[in-house]
């Protein structure tokens, strides 16, 4: 299919690039950290991996990585991406490291090369302030647990006998705990100690500790052959002081009293900080996003719709058969596969060149029942009326076809690109800065969902408002030839 | 158009042994008659007989299935042309089809116009984009056009503003602009209210006295004797009777021809 290709060609800055060369199975030579080393990283995790107010990354883990690379003489250069899909970008070559908090599991040490520990941890049982019945980790048996459930404390949890509720961050999860959606919560001390003196929370307390004391390391693919080289760096920044100084940055009494300060801004300042912010994001990302999905996304369904409407059997079974899969599939699947599995294939595409393919594509399946169906509905003297005063195919869909289609395709479509401009704030999870995403990034350390949730929905509602009136307009064109 | 083997007699319109079916059904068996360049032949018939599917298979709009079709200097031999898979021709084929149906203009029974566009840019429709006739040239031509079809100050109206006979009207129009040797009309008349049929016969009479060729359909046996040269009586897919308005209307010969006469006296 020749679009496709076209799509492949098109989608992204970075174009189609060959995917990491195939891991050799015994331990590789040392090998050079590379120059330019992608650092993959969630950013909102407060201490460890969060943006500042200025929407830059910051954090105990993402400072501790940039001192190891100005070492090393290397650029350290961040990737957000969510913990759930972490290690899938590891492994299909888009991200170098992940530093992240990552604990050393037997099933990690089996299948990626570790660093040694840069910081220990242990964990913490917190629980609604109300309750009495969990005092340990003993106690959690049966309970709901509000856990990640690729990070280790969904282990430890469930080792304790708890139902995992999975939920992606945190600080997520400590909101549901405040409304008993789960009743405990294990997690990292550190983290829920920033989280308690940021945000002030009472209705949340820590019961106890667990009895492990947990290392966090730098995890990179199997056979990379440089972490002797970050592990000399870790050696070196514990015996300059460096690493203490980083720690008391974060986690000494003092870091709490700035963040404190930072959590104090009201959730109106904390609002109003953002708005240009996602304002930008939304011109920048989510709008062209939209723009270009919906272009390719047209031209895509055109063609499938005619070659539904084709007399060869094949070419029309193929476009239904494009048609079925597309609208029996999640997009948020059809993202991952484009995202995180054509790199497998060998088919690598930048954050915004996979949404965009993965949201064309979409939009194309839906598209193409919408445009067949408006095709059918010209009624049949409109194509014999063309071909008697010798119209060929192509320009009696062009000048007689098309624009009537379009009169009954318009309002159907219409509803279709409102669909997109919402479904955009999927591609998040593959990583694209989009409106979502900086709502996500404001909200994780000032913990102020409501308004930067509600904020976001508003730039939507905006986009969709300003878009139904524009439909409205066309549609009044279309119909002027048109008994009213 | 100059024809440079046609003389004053020979016929502007050969067709021989004409056949077609849809799946099991013969709608045209063999048919064969001639038209004469500047004249008028009427095709009557019972519904079903196959008067449609003629008229398409002179247009070029369904292929025939065999049998031979010479209008003016452009002769297609059908039963050498054969759509392949998906119903394509191949490329000689189908410009010798596309030669063969600019012969000829058609006029539909429910008129078909282009409702997105305007009265006058139906009629410009074929010339600009088709022809590739400078748009300015293509305007003038439609605006005589009109005029002699009587709609003149509705050039610039969308179909749904003039009524059913007007449209019929630009069709005619619409026929005429690409300068065919020959105007097909398919019951041009049957879709329209009683009151508005005289506008448009009188157009057809108009086009006749000037000396157009044209092949009609048509149940009005008073036009027909009017303007008809030559009469078809068509049934089950064959020419039952071919002569003068005077020999097929008047005195027909055959007992199909009297019956079916007989029923459109009666309806
Ligand atoms: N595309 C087609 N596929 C199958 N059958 C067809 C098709 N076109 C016409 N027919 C059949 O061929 C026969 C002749 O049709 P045609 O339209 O030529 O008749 P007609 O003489 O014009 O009738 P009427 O006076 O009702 O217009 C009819 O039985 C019709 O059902
Ligand atoms: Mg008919």
């Amino acid at each position: 299919m020749a679009v496709f290709a076209v799509l492949l060609a098109l989608a992204g800055p970075a174009g189609v690039a060959r995917a990491a060369a195939p891991q050799p199975a015994h331990p590789a030579p040392a090998a050079a950290v590379p120059k330019v080393l992608r650092v993959g990283t969630e950013g909102v995790y407060p201490p460890f991996s969060y943006h500042d107010g200025n929407g830059n990354f910051t954090g105990y883990d993402v400072e501790l990585i940039q001192q190891i690379g100005k070492r090393l003489g290397v650029q350290v250069q961040l990737v957000q991406t969510p913990f759930d899909s972490m290690f899938a970008a590891l492994e299909s070559g888009r991200i170098d490291l992940v530093a992240n908090e990552i604990s050393p599991t037997p099933e990690r040490k089996a299948k990626y090369d570790l660093s040694a520990p840069y910081i220990s941890t242990t964990g913490v049982v917190v629980v609604a302030s109300g309750n009495k019945d969990i005092t340990s980790l003993a106690d959690i048996k049966g309970k709901r647990a509000g856990q990640s459930l690729t990070s280790n404390w969904s282990q430890v949890a469930k080792k304790a006998g708890a139902t995992i509720v999975p939920i992606q961050d945190m600080d997520k999860a400590m909101t549901a705990l405040a409304q008993n959606r789960v009743q405990v919560v294990v997690n990292d001390e550190l983290a829920v100690r920033n989280y308690l003196n940021t945000t002030g929370n009472k209705q949340v307390k820590i019961v106890s500790t667990t009895s492990d004391k947990t290392d966090s390391v730098f995890a990179a693919r199997k056979g990379s052959g440089y972490m002797p080289q970050i592990n000399a760096q870790i050696a070196a920044m514990r015996s300059d002081g460096a690493l203490q100084q980083l720690y008391d940055k974060y986690f000494g009494t003092k870091a709490q009293q700035q963040e404190k300060q930072a959590g104090n801004r009201s959730s109106w300042q904390i609002v109003r900080d953002n708005l240009w912010p996602m304002l930008l994001a939304t011109l920048r990302t989510t709008i062209p996003l939209t723009a270009i999905s919906f272009v390719l996304g047209l031209a895509i369904a055109l063609l499938i719709a005619l070659m539904r409407r084709s007399t060869i059997a094949i070419v029309s079974w193929l476009a239904r058969a494009y048609i079925s899969i597309i609208r029996g599939t999640p997009l948020l699947v059809q993202l991952f596969i484009v995202f995180y599995g054509l790199p497998q294939l060998g088919l690598k595409f930048s954050p915004f060149g996979a949404a965009i393919l993965a949201l064309s594509l979409n939009v194309g399946g839906y598209a193409a029942e919408v445009i067949r169906s408006a095709i059918a509905a010209v009624p049949q003297g409109q194509w014999e009326a063309a071909e008697t005063i010798g119209m060929d195919y192509r320009t009696t869909l062009r000048r007689v076809v098309l624009p009537q289609a379009a009169r009954i395709a318009v309002p159907p479509l219409g509803n279709t690109l409102v669909s997109l401009v919402k479904d955009t704030s999927l591609t998040s999870v593959i990583l694209v800065a989009d409106l979502f995403q900086k709502a996500q990034n404001a909200a994780a350390p000032t913990f102020e969902y409501m308004g930067l949730y509600t904020a976001a929905a508003a730039y939507y509602w905006v986009i969709c408002f300003v878009l139904n009136a524009l439909q409205g307009r066309l549609e009044k064109r279309l119909n002027r030839y048109v008994v009213r | 158009m100059t024809t440079p083997q046609s003389s004053p007699r020979t016929p502007l319109v050969e067709v021989t042994s004409m056949a077609k079916r849809f799946g099991d059904h013969e709608v045209i068996k063999d048919v064969s008659f001639e038209v004469g360049k500047g004249t008028v032949t009427v095709v009557i018939g019972p519904s079903g007989s196959g008067k449609t599917t003629l008229l398409r298979g002179l247009n070029a709009l369904e292929l025939p299935d065999s049998g031979a079709v010479r209008i003016g200097d452009v002769d297609v031999d059908f039963g050498q042309i054969h759509p392949g898979r998906g119903g394509r021709l191949a490329k000689p084929d189908r410009e010798l089809v596309r030669r063969y149906r600019a012969q000829s203009g058609m006029v539909f029974q429910s008129h078909n116009l282009f409702p997105h566009r305007t009265a006058l840019q139906n009629v410009t429709e074929g010339p600009i984009v088709v022809q590739h006739r400078p748009a300015a040239e293509a305007d003038d031509q439609a605006r005589k056009l009109l005029e002699k079809v009587g709609l003149t100050g509705h050039v610039d109206k969308y179909p749904y503003q003039l009524s059913g006979g007007q449209q019929q009207r630009v069709g005619i129009a619409r026929a005429l602009a690409l300068e065919p040797e020959l105007l097909l009309l398919d019951e041009p008349t049957s879709a329209l209210d009683p009151e508005l049929v005289g506008g448009v016969l009188a157009v057809i009479r108009a086009l006749a006295q000037e000396g157009r060729t044209m092949v009609i359909v048509t149940h009005e046996i008073r036009f027909a004797r009017q303007v008809a040269d030559q009469v078809l009586f068509i049934d089950e897919g064959l020419v039952v009777e071919r002569g003068t308005p005077e020999q097929v209307l008047e005195h027909p010969t055959k007992e199909r021809t009297r019956t079916f006469l007989q029923r459109l006296l009666e309806a």
